[in-house]
């Protein structure tokens, strides 16, 4: 069945799953989640909520028990350490994580500088293989009298070609 | 004809056209002032640092961005129906001309005064003479005397073809069992390519379009010339 689970978690945990997380939806949660239950308010890592619905870590051990006692009082009371561990028990990312963003672009740019080698290696090769002369009209000495022939006829004489050729000194303005 | 490389219109030679490179200009500064402001405004939303989730509505910039686009419009329709309508002038012509489109050459009759009436078509790319347009040249031209009001009648003998030469402003389909009439006047002495704007068979791209502006006099001298060739 194409909507098995195990057809959907090969396909998450492989190619797709770099392929198609933007560096903005990456911050909702740092690894995908199995299930996610919507009907309780949910955690998240957004810029613009610093203080989500829910802490991190909800389920507390004893040890992390007695750090919210004594986080009731006076925080000077409180080591660096402690301090740290308390915002990452009501926290998953600091804000310096949320926004640091990923090295995707350098993968795009090599990708956009290979398909353009390879179309202008496929370019060259038709020009080297395929295409036949061009018509004797682009010959230079075609080209010089046509452009004579143009200057007489007085192309575009207002602001076009002819306006940028001196007819006094015979010669491009 | 165009110059190689050229991005533009190609210079005017007919009132008409100088009008519509004049509104071209001004369409075309509206269009970039608004692709500015759109660009800019897209910038600044990306690269904005902080987020406002609480906007509800917002009365004043809605009235904004829906009358100040609607004072734009007006600001290009005008000046188009008003080339539109000029197009239109009765305009008393001094000149008749038949443009007939045929699979795959123009015929031109000017049966003002004599029965004249030749067709003209492409000089294949090996019969050019060195310094000739490749695909824009032809045997005869559609010669006009200059700076007086044409009346070209347009239609076509097989299939749907269009009259356009783009230095004059005229571009008019030529629809067989139809006649529509178009006029230019020449402003100044100049030959003038064009070439059939209607797809309509194999050889489509090769029927062109070429109209020599001249003095009265090489006008007359010329229709003599072709009446006693006939």
């Amino acid at each position: 069945m194409l909507s098995s689970r195990a057809l959907v978690r090969g396909l998450q945990s492989g190619l797709w799953r770099r392929v198609s997380t933007t560096s903005g939806m990456k911050a909702a949660h740092a690894q995908d989640l199995d299930v996610i239950d919507c009907s309780v308010p949910q955690y998240n890592n957004r810029r613009d909520t610093p203080l989500p619905d829910v802490p991190f870590v909800q389920n507390l051990n004893a040890e992390q028990k007695k750090l919210k006692e004594k986080e009731k009082g006076p925080w000077t009371n409180l080591t660096k350490e402690e301090k740290l561990a308390l915002y990452r028990l009501s926290h998953e990312l600091s804000y310096a994580e949320m926004k640091k963003g990923s090295d995707e672009w350098k993968t795009v740019i090599g990708g956009v500088f290979f398909f353009l080698g390879f179309t202008g290696l496929l370019v060259w090769w038709q020009r080297a293989y395929v295409f036949g002369d061009v018509p004797r009209t682009l010959s230079p000495e075609w080209i010089e009298m046509q452009t004579k022939r143009m200057l007489d006829m007085r192309v575009n004489p207002v602001g076009g070609f002819s306006a940028k050729w001196d007819y006094e000194k015979n010669q491009w303005k | 004809m165009a110059h190689p490389s050229q991005l533009g219109f190609q210079d005017a030679a007919s009132p008409v056209m100088e009008e519509l490179l004049h509104f071209h200009d001004h369409a075309l500064m509206i269009v970039f002032l608004i692709s500015t402001l759109v660009l800019y405004i897209i910038v600044a939303m990306v690269t904005a640092k902080v987020t406002n989730k609480y906007i509800i509505d917002s009365q004043e910039i809605e009235i904004v961005w829906t009358v100040l686009p609607a004072v734009i419009l007006t600001l290009i329709a005008l000046p188009s129906l008003r080339i539109l309508y000029l197009m239109d002038e009765i305009n008393d012509p001094h000149l008749t001309v038949k443009a007939m489109g045929h699979q795959w050459y123009w015929s031109y009759e000017y049966t003002d005064y004599e029965n004249l009436g030749f067709d003209s078509y492409m000089i294949p790319t090996q019969d050019l003479s060195p310094g000739q347009f490749r695909l824009l040249e032809t045997d005869h031209r559609m010669v006009v005397p200059m700076e007086s009001p044409i009346r070209v009648l347009v239609s076509a003998e097989d299939v749907l073809h269009s009259w356009a030469v783009p230095a004059l402003g005229v571009k008019m389909d030529g629809v067989p069992g139809r006649l529509n009439q178009t006029a230019f006047i020449a402003s100044r002495p100049g030959v003038f390519y064009g070439q059939c704007s209607e797809i309509c068979g194999a050889n489509h791209s090769f029927m062109p379009i070429v109209v020599e502006a001249v003095p009265l006099e090489h006008f007359e001298n010329w229709s003599s010339l072709m009446l006693e060739d006939a």
